[in-house]
């Protein structure tokens, strides 16, 4: 949910299940963007989606925000709370971006006892996201997707699996998408996300700013056809459009899941 | 088996910190003494860190993320300071804002404090002119309409609380307000921008501007010297009686004179949600 699209949602109520919002733009805020949210909350189911928990980072866990991210879950009944399988800053700084994390024994040992903590304090399971990347640590000691699958069983976490984050990942690693996508448990699998990027030729950057292109789509259908459907969110974050626009890609992916219902029947 | 290969956790994270945010450049935060002292070799050899993909080397994937640092913070204060960026324009504004965000690297979750003392940072560090000068006036203005927006929300006072107000009331003040003294018409500037007019670098003229938010509505107006002085008397926790005298001492004309301002001041700041209901929480 957008601030260009608040005034919208809450004069035309549009049949949406649900929406989804970044949960740092409704922190430590106390006009407009609340006033809009919580209507929204009144009426449709909201997930929470983080960019600064940095779960993976070697600081202490902070739990000043986790008292604020609990208290705005609370206020809107937050159906998810989720971040990102990564880290944002350490030595008390925040790069306010979305950095790998080393695919280390180390490092999932770090990050399974951090979301356990997590997890505990906010009293519901946290969600957690595969990021874009666009480099590869020489300590790394497994692939990104088996390092996720024994995170989530491990922490026993939900995982939001973005399937245009796989698709840039991939790509910028030189790696199948394909095999990717089947070694994540989908069982864990509780939302997916859908996404347009920029293709640079040498790479590709998570720009959230176009329509989700065709090698997104066929990665979307091959999850549906194996988890047989998951709550999916569009995310437009940049140059961001009407939201007829949205609406357009989000029946798109609802019928990519009908027909696959139909095909199964 | 290479260097980095064996690295921690802890290890590896700071020194990807120390590279992707050096304000010169990945390359040279490569050479950096902080992350050097973390891995050495990376400094003649990044793909001891950091491997290389089939189309880019070590140095340009680690420059992504470097690129990314500044573009996005630097982005969001585009969006904070819109004015300040026109004044100066978009190269210097950007140089400006990557050299503060170097010196003043976010330490917090949220990015709505990022740029909390850039203008105080533009004050110290830019040319000394008029224009400059101007610039560093708007800052504090475009930095109120921020801290403004993200204020608590409180309650206004209703006429028949005010009408209640007595000598010794104090006052309780809108969270969402902000008083600054300026060397520069800068308000005035920004409305003659706002209409259109592309007005002339002004010389220094002290104004007093108020920044508040009314309803969901961020605002400034200008405020005469008496008027500002009590506002500020007010805000301090001064009782009314004591806010008045003390601002209004010097204040020349009859009693009735007086009262028909002071009147018309009260209308116009009750309009626009100044004072509001209790003990309102405060803007820090």
């Amino acid at each position: 949910m957008r601030t260009q699209h608040f005034r919208h949602i809450t004069s035309k109520w549009p049949a949406m299940d649900w929406f989804e919002i970044v949960s740092e733009n409704f922190i430590d805020t106390g006009g407009r963007p609340m006033y809009f949210l919580d209507q929204v909350a009144e009426r449709y189911p909201i997930a929470m989606h983080g960019v600064s928990l940095s779960v993976g980072s070697t600081d202490p866990v902070d739990f000043v925000f986790l008292d604020k991210l609990k208290a705005l879950a609370k206020r809107v009944k937050a159906r998810w709370l989720g971040d990102h399988v990564c880290w944002t800053g350490v030595a008390g700084l925040n790069g306010h971006d979305l950095y790998p994390v080393p695919y280390t024994e180390e490092g999932l040992r770090h990050m399974v006892s951090r979301v356990r903590i997590i997890q505990d304090y906010l009293e519901q399971p946290l969600v957690l996201e595969n990021p874009s990347t666009y480099l590869t640590f020489a300590a790394s000691s497994m692939p990104e997707e088996e390092f996720i699958a024994r995170l989530a069983e491990e922490a026993d976490c939900a995982l939001l699996l973005d399937v245009n984050n796989v698709y840039v990942t991939c790509r910028n690693h030189d790696l199948d998408p394909v095999a990717y996508l089947e070694a994540i448990p989908v069982e864990r699998v509780v939302q997916i996300h859908l996404a347009g990027h920029t293709d640079n030729g040498t790479h590709c950057i998570d720009t959230h700013d176009g329509r989700v292109v065709d090698a997104v789509w066929d990665l979307y259908a091959r999850v549906m056809a194996r988890a047989g459907g998951r709550a999916t969110l569009l995310e437009w974050d940049a140059d961001i459009p009407k939201f007829s626009v949205l609406q357009q890609e989000v029946r798109k992916a609802a019928r990519f899941r009908s027909e696959l219902r139909e095909a199964a029947a | 088996m290479r260097a980095g290969t064996t690295l921690g956790l802890d290890t590896l994270e700071r020194w990807m910190q120390a590279v992707v945010m050096h304000a010169d450049g990945a390359e040279a935060g490569l050479r950096s003494r902080p992350a050097r002292r973390l891995v050495a070799a990376a400094a003649r050899d990044p793909s001891a860190v950091v491997l290389p993909s089939k189309q880019l080397g070590s140095l340009e994937r680690i420059e992504i993320y470097a690129h990314m640092y500044y573009a996005r913070l630097v982005e969001v204060m585009e969006a904070e300071y819109p004015t300040v960026r026109q004044l100066l324009g978009p190269r210097a504004f950007a140089d400006a804002c990557r050299r503060y965000v170097a010196k003043h690297p976010s330490r917090a979750r949220l990015l709505n404090g990022l740029s909390a003392s850039f203008p105080d940072f533009l004050a110290r560090t830019l040319p000394r002119s008029h224009r400059h000068g101007l610039a560093v006036d708007i800052a504090r203005i475009e930095r109120a309409m921020e801290d403004v927006f993200d204020a608590p929300a409180a309650t206004p006072m209703t006429a028949a609380e005010f009408a209640a107000v007595g000598e010794r009331t104090r006052l309780a003040v809108n969270p969402a307000l902000v008083l600054l003294e300026l060397r520069y018409p800068a308000n005035a500037y920004m409305n003659a921008l706002r209409r259109g007019v592309r007005p002339r670098i002004p010389r220094p003229r002290a104004s007093r501007v108020i920044v508040f938010r009314r309803g969901f509505q961020v605002l400034r107006r200008e405020q005469d010297a008496e008027q500002f002085r009590l506002l500020k008397a007010l805000v301090a926790g001064k009782p009314l009686a004591a806010a008045v005298r003390a601002s209004m001492g010097r204040s020349t004309g009859n009693a009735d004179r007086v009262a028909r301002r002071l009147r018309g001041w009260f209308e116009e700041w009750a309009g626009s949600h100044l004072f509001v209901k209790g003990d309102a929480p405060r803007l820090q």
